[in-house]
């Protein structure tokens, strides 16, 4: 079945600028700066990166060099001290309710999960959050279950998960709403060769209705994705890999 | 109104996320039922050396104090809100509330709700367990607008859990201050005694918060326990407490959030 258009979803609002300012991209940085502590060097100086539609980026280079850092910023967790990210060209300032309908993103680690909540649960409640409209939000969970591989798993309290599990879980609810923008820190942690291919039909989907996925780790050597950029920060910048 | 509708779901749904980590703990709920007969039996044995003006009988202070302790169970959860940001931020959960379109400012208030309602209910099975063991007493009649009053003091109580919530955002720790001001507000509260015991300007004192307010009503509503002020007034104060300090609190919820966003500290635990 052919996706519905930007708009016309009835499990989220989607109205959003993408319609009102068709010229933005999913996703923009635009001189992005920010530093920890004065007497710390520069972790983002000046960043500018933009995804075009239906593209994956990766993003590399060694530990600390700012790569979460420019996601968190991106996602519209920490603001940088100057410089502008923007989804569909609304900045999270701008309308936070929107730009979060619109992006997601996994963090490294294998932190935010309830430990004590089955996987099917937990998935409903972050349906809940993420405002699906009540009468999708069964579907919706039903439809990740099998998406990611989690059926057998669904009444499994995520604390009795192995790590690649719960990873795939996290996966699960990053990709939950069918964002618009999806953010991966580090996404094959723990992850085995199915749990790969899966995360792989899901950034296929978000590209193939004109998403962008950004999607970092300190090396892409081992990916077999097909990026449309690759790039690695260096003091600060991009600088083509 | 979709986005109205979704918003309530997701206010049942952390309700009913903490219903279900709370049934997870399996002995957790006989813990609580345990300590309240305690406390009851204790409180009980206690009341019957208790021969001071104003209390006619040993079963009227038995009266005067059960609607203490049930009122410290109401307290106990306001007071538990900062514990449970300061578990979202270790579990990175917190994040993810933030990161949503619910938010975080709507997900802490939304995580009053479970605490709030199971203390509501562990009160009223107090009250029905002096009644049943200790032979207590209530004055049925205006038992049933002690439910609106509760509502009214979960309205002026819940501030301080969002101040203390906002610091613990701020300053990554949940205890901090919780504890004494806890047994501060049992003192000048009147929880265990009548605050005419206490020195005058402590009594003054007492008439900055809203938790002796709060017991007047409610005992005059439970247990006809007689006034120190009209119960006309203690609800205009319980009203005023609640009009000045809940919108304050959720300002400065939202101002320890955004600062954390703008140093980046949010992410921290």
């Amino acid at each position: 079945m052919p996706e519905p258009a930007l708009g016309q979803r009835e499990d989220i609002d989607t109205s959003v600028a993408r319609i009102s300012r068709p010229a933005a991209a999913p996703l923009t940085l635009r001189g992005l700066t920010k530093r920890w502590r004065a007497d710390l060097p520069l972790v983002l100086d000046e960043l500018d990166l933009t995804l075009e539609p239906g593209t994956t980026t990766w993003v590399g280079g060694r530990n600390g060099v700012g790569k979460t850092t420019m996601l968190r910023v991106a996602a519209g967790l920490i603001d940088a001290d100057s410089g502008r990210a923007e989804v569909w060209g609304v900045a999270p300032n701008e309308n936070r309710a929107r730009y979060q309908r619109l992006v997601s993103f996994l963090p490294a680690g294998d932190r935010g999960l309830y430990a004590r909540l089955t996987v099917r649960r937990q998935l409903k409640f972050w349906a809940r959050i993420a405002m699906v409209t009540p009468a999708h939000v069964e579907a919706t969970v039903e439809s990740a279950l099998d998406t990611f591989d989690l059926r057998e798993l669904a009444d499994r309290r995520v604390d009795r998960m192995s790590m690649g599990q719960r990873q795939r879980l996290r996966i699960a609810m990053t990709f939950l709403t069918r964002p618009e923008v999806v953010l991966l820190d580090e996404p094959l942690t723990s992850l085995d060769a199915e749990g790969a291919a899966v995360l792989q039909a899901a950034v296929g989907e978000v590209l193939a209705r004109d998403g962008a996925v950004l999607w970092c780790s300190p090396s892409g050597e081992h990916l077999e994705m097909a990026f449309a950029a690759r790039w690695t920060i260096e003091h600060g910048r991009l600088v083509a890999a | 109104m979709n986005d109205a509708i979704a918003a309530g779901h997701a206010f049942l749904a952390v309700m009913r996320r903490d219903l279900y980590v709370y049934l997870s703990y399996r002995t957790r709920i006989v813990s609580q039922l345990l300590t309240a007969v305690f406390s009851l039996t204790l409180f009980y044995y206690v009341s019957k050396l208790v021969h001071v003006k104003g209390f006619g009988t040993p079963g009227s202070y038995f009266g005067f104090v059960v609607v203490g302790i049930a009122l410290v169970s109401i307290m106990y959860s306001c007071f538990s809100i900062p514990e449970l940001v300061r578990q979202e931020l270790i579990a990175g959960t917190f994040d993810r509330l933030l990161l949503s379109p619910f938010g975080a400012i709507r997900s802490v208030i939304a995580m009053t709700l479970f605490p709030l309602l199971y203390s509501f209910v562990l009160a009223a099975f107090t009250l029905g367990l002096a009644c049943v063991m200790f032979g207590l007493r209530l004055h049925w009649s205006t038992v049933p607008l002690s439910v609106p009053a509760i509502g009214l003091a979960l309205l002026a109580f819940l501030p301080f859990g969002l101040l203390f919530a906002a610091l613990t955002i701020s300053i990554k720790q949940g205890a901090i201050g919780v504890s004494w001001v806890i047994a501060l507000i049992s003192i000048v509260g009147g929880l265990y005694f009548p605050i005419s015991l206490l020195p005058h300007w402590v009594q003054t004192a007492a008439k900055l918060q809203p938790f002796t307010p709060a017991t007047e009503v409610l005992r005059h509503l439970l247990v006809d326990s007689p006034q120190s002020t009209s119960i006309g007034i203690a609800l205009v104060r319980l009203v005023a407490f609640a009009a000045v300090l809940l919108p304050m609190s959720v300002l400065a919820l939202s101002y320890a959030i955004r600062l954390g966003q703008r140093r980046g500290t949010i992410i921290e635990y």
